[in-house]
């Protein structure tokens, strides 16, 4: 257990998840709202961050580490790199075109949002359960079940998802390419 | 039941609203693409709090793959990217609407 | 019925086939062929008119070889529609009626083509194009002639008037021919149309007692069962068919205006065979009109009054080939005056006599126009007398024929005519009256043609005055058997009265429904008494009274002759003179008593006033309105739907959120249910 449950324990999950979750939905805010390119890409780290915390509290740290190093570590490197080698500084310089569309877009998220929330406030999981329990994955660690879980039942996606990688370096290789 | 799942699900919820917004609103391509990392961040939680319910593996597995897919998707993404602005000097999307009518 | 071990009964469907096969030839290959060699096209449809001649001649003889009682076969050809009730056959009909007037229509019909071969063959038109359409017309009308049922007697019927609209506007780069053709099709298309109406009448009506058939020998016998009202009402709507084809009032408009076309076929056509298809229609119907005695007297109140109305126009045209029209005109109202009084033998015989009178007639008018270079106007003509010989001659004799001298075939025929209208039980003194004034009106005129055209001395134009000349042998040699039949033909009718047996009348007797042939009495008929009542109504008035008509109808005929002697010959200024005195009349006379501008106003305006609304107003505003409409609605509609696919992307994944939310409030709502 990572975190121990005491009596002054038990309300230290709670806590941590409002203001870390807080903090996550605060970032991902300022990541919409910066002017800047190049700050809305150093608030998208923050969130990463934030977010891999909530992965923690979640008991999924194979996951956490994974956010931290592929999402943070080269995906945002990715985007700096992108934002530089296009010389982009201050976005939406020109007037939007499409306003009205735009404000009834966010509009119908308003109204996406509680029916959302709604009904992620009402699920009953259902009481068939599996037997991976926290329990086994403390007995035997969560990369070995993880693994063991991948290279059996789901080697096909695996395998499919490595040849999609290998489609995508070749295909961003060819595409970004001089003549 | 995971403690406290509603917390969780309500905040995936909101990121996910959240990374929508700015996907629609934004109109710079590389920010778009920002928020489209964040709504998928917001379906790892949902997707994790549930394989955690079910004390099942399979959320977790889910969700490493929508991590490689995230991957191949930046790349190739920023790929385009780059193409576009080599061809046009810009990359505000709403400059690139040859597809229509 | 026998006829199975007779020979040629059975090859019947020769006799149309043969100018079918003359059309194929022709129509399909004529123009190949007239590069080759012109007589080839001659030939084949001559040749073809020809063989069918023989044939029908094989199969008369044949028929008078069978006792009175026997002859009647019916052959099926083909089966044409096969459609339950409404099945009909391609079948023909030998009796006595259409074996009289094939024998006429296929020995005149060759006679006039071979007439055509010198007239046609200079002619700038295309020669193979008017073979064609007379070996057709020939095989539409051998069609009406030979039919046993109604649907195929309709098929010839209107197959005789479109190859007429055809022939009349042959040489259609003048459009008044064309316009003269489509006015003979139109006027001849409502008389169908009525036609249609009675036909299909009749074929419901008897449908109703159980006979649902087109076929003479069934519907006939059974036409006793209907109640009377609707007899007379197909009788009728029959009849305006006849008035139509057969031009009689109110719609023989067409007829004069149809000498557009060569006069061949005027001679053939317009005089001979295809106007003689209503007489022949009524006469082979004769059991259904004697069933109405309305019917009847409609019939030969209208043949009276056409003959008389047709002489008067005839008194005062100029043009050769009109006279002659409205001297057919009047000549078929005489046929349908005989009809209407019951006396449907003495119709027949008078188509007979007439069709060879009357092609002489028109063929010797187309001597002398083609000696004359094409001049039609008789004031420009005369003296011809010597220089076309054959012409005047057989001309001569055929005015004789047409003016009822006695000896010649006319005389017979008319005369009978006149005495049935006086004597039958259907006739009325005033109808005789009516008629012996169209006689002597018709010797009038006819005899102030030949004056005209033949006498005096020659008032053309110098040039053509140089280029007269008769006619070459291939003209001339039909005139003369034409002449000849004129002569004879009569013999074949020569009344009791005056000594001889009346063959022809005795002929058709089976075919009246009287003596002991009644070929198609099968069920015993009420249908009998009007022609037996004729006879004896006719025995009651005395041979005296038979004798004194025929001396008036002659006397008066003579009249006629001294009167157009008067004013053509002996003093010229008569008819200036007379013209001058009668101003009102004379123009009236002259212009056809003003019917075409009667119609043109009461019919021809309306219709097109109508036409024109129903063009611009309905079927431009409205119908391609609606259709155009639709179509600009569609664009509108469309244009307004593609602005949903913008291009920009931002767009559509705002449309991907509104679909989530549709959905999943859905799916909410119905797991809250």
């Amino acid at each position: 257990m990572y975190l121990r449950v005491s009596s002054k324990g038990v309300y230290m999950e709670l806590f941590t998840l409002i203001i870390c979750g807080g903090l996550a939905l605060g970032t991902s805010l300022m990541v919409v709202f910066a002017r800047n390119t190049v700050h809305s890409a150093l608030w998208m780290i923050a969130s990463f961050f934030f977010t891999a915390v909530i992965f923690l509290l979640l008991r999924v740290q194979f996951i956490a580490i994974l956010i931290i190093i592929v999402y943070a570590g080269a995906i945002m490197m990715f985007i700096l790199y992108a934002i530089m080698l296009l010389n982009v500084r201050i976005s939406d310089s020109a007037k939007s075109g499409m306003k009205i569309s735009k404000i009834t877009g966010v509009v119908l998220l308003l109204l996406l949002l509680p029916v959302l929330v709604l009904i992620g406030m009402d699920q009953v999981i259902p009481a068939v359960k599996g037997d991976v329990t926290l329990q086994v994955m403390e007995k035997f660690g969560q990369i070995p079940v993880l693994s063991r879980f991948l290279f059996s039942e789901y080697l096909l996606p695996f395998e499919v998802v490595s040849l999609l990688l290998t489609a995508g370096i070749i295909g961003a290789v060819f595409l970004a390419k001089r003549r | 039941m995971v403690e406290h799942q509603s917390i969780y699900l309500a905040l995936s919820a909101l990121l996910f609203v959240i990374g929508a917004a700015g996907a629609i609103t934004r109109r710079n391509a590389i920010i778009v693409f920002m928020c489209i990392e964040i709504m998928l961040i917001g379906v790892n939680i949902a997707f994790i709090v549930f394989s955690r319910a079910t004390q099942s593996v399979d959320g977790i597995i889910t969700v490493l793959f929508i991590m490689a897919v995230a991957a191949a998707e930046a790349a190739v993404g920023l790929a385009i990217f780059v193409l576009m602005f080599r061809k046009t000097g810009t990359i505000n999307i709403e400059k690139f609407n040859l597809m229509k009518w | 019925m026998v006829g199975k071990e007779i020979f040629m009964f059975d090859n019947v469907w020769l006799i149309p086939l043969l100018p079918a096969i003359g059309v194929f030839i022709n129509g399909l290959l004529g123009r190949r062929i007239e590069q080759i060699n012109k007589s080839i096209i001659h030939w084949v449809a001559c040749g073809s008119i020809g063989l069918s001649f023989l044939v029908t001649c094989v199969i008369f003889f044949e028929m008078l070889g069978l006792p009175p009682e026997e002859r009647l076969y019916e052959f099926t050809w083909f089966t044409w529609i096969a459609g339950g009730v409404l099945s009909t056959s391609f079948a023909y009909m030998i009796d006595p009626l259409s074996m009289i007037m094939c024998l006429f229509i296929n020995g005149v019909g060759f006679l006039i083509h071979v007439y055509s071969i010198g007239y046609m063959i200079h002619d700038e038109g295309k020669y193979y194009r008017y073979f064609t359409y007379l070996n057709l017309f020939m095989f539409a009308m051998l069609n009406l002639v030979l039919a046993n049922n109604f649907l195929l007697m309709f098929l010839g019927w209107e197959g005789v008037g479109l190859c007429s609209y055809l022939l009349i506007g042959f040489w259609f780069s003048e459009e008044a021919n064309a316009v003269a053709g489509k006015k003979a099709f139109i006027t001849n298309r409502v008389g169908d149309f009525a036609f249609i109406i009675g036909m299909l009448l009749l074929f419901t009506s008897l449908g109703e007692h159980g006979v649902w058939s087109f076929n003479f020998t069934d519907v006939f016998p059974s036409v006793h069962l209907i109640s009377p009202g609707i007899i007379t009402a197909v009788c009728l709507l029959l009849f305006v068919g006849c008035t139509a084809k057969s031009a009689q009032i109110p719609l023989y408009v067409w007829l004069p205006d149809a000498m557009a076309g060569p006069t061949p076929v005027s001679a053939l056509i317009h005089a001979a065979t295809m106007v003689t298809s209503g007489v022949y229609m009524i006469a082979r119907a004769n059991i259904l009109y004697s069933l109405s005695p309305t019917a009847m007297w409609v019939v030969a109140v209208i043949g009276a009054l056409t003959a008389l109305f047709a002489a008067t126009i005839g008194l005062a045209q100029n043009d050769i080939k009109k006279v002659l029209a409205y001297s057919t005109v009047s000549q078929l109202g005489y046929m349908f005056l005989g009809l209407g009084v019951g006396a449907f033998a003495a119709g027949m015989f008078h188509v007979v006599t007439h069709s060879f009178f009357k092609a002489l007639l028109f063929l010797c008018s187309g001597s002398v126009i083609h000696a004359l270079s094409g001049e039609q106007d008789m004031r420009y003509m005369g003296g011809l007398r010597n220089k076309t010989p054959i012409t005047f001659y057989t001309m001569f004799i055929g005015t004789l024929a047409i003016a009822g001298i006695p000896g010649l075939s006319g005389f017979f025929s008319k005369d009978e005519i006149l005495w049935q209208a006086f004597s039958s039980s259907h006739g009325h003194v005033a109808l005789w009256a009516v008629g012996a004034i169209a006689a002597g009106m018709t010797a009038f005129y006819m005899f102030r043609l030949v004056f005209m055209t033949f006498f005096n001395e020659c008032r053309a134009s110098d040039d053509v005055k140089h280029h007269i000349h008769e006619s070459p042998k291939s003209m001339t040699v039909p005139l003369m058997v034409l002449a000849f039949l004129s002569v004879v033909g009569g013999y074949l009718g020569v009344p009791h009265a005056l000594g001889g047996s009346n063959r022809f009348h005795h002929f058709l007797d089976p075919v009246m429904g009287l003596g002991p042939g009644k070929l198609l009495q099968k069920a015993g008929a009420a249908a009998h008494h009007s022609p037996e009542g004729a006879h004896a109504a006719a025995a009651h008035h005395s041979l005296a009274v038979e004798y004194l008509l025929m001396a008036v109808s002659v006397g008066i005929a003579l009249l006629g002759i001294y009167l157009a002697y008067l004013m053509y010959i002996k003093r010229r200024d008569l008819p200036e003179k007379l013209a001058e005195r009668f101003k009102l009349m004379h123009q009236t006379l002259y212009n056809k008593w003003y019917i075409d501008e009667l119609y043109e106003l009461i019919i021809i305006r309306p219709v097109h006033a109508l036409s024109g609304f129903l063009w611009k107003g309905i079927d431009v505003a409205v119908i391609d309105g609606f259709i155009n409409g639709m179509s600009r609605a569609l664009m509108w509609s469309s244009g307004v739907v593609r602005t949903i696919q913008s291009g920009f992307v931002q767009n559509y994944a705002i449309s991907i959120i509104f679909g989530t939310i549709v959905l999943l409030v859905y799916y909410f709502l119905q797991a809250l249910s």
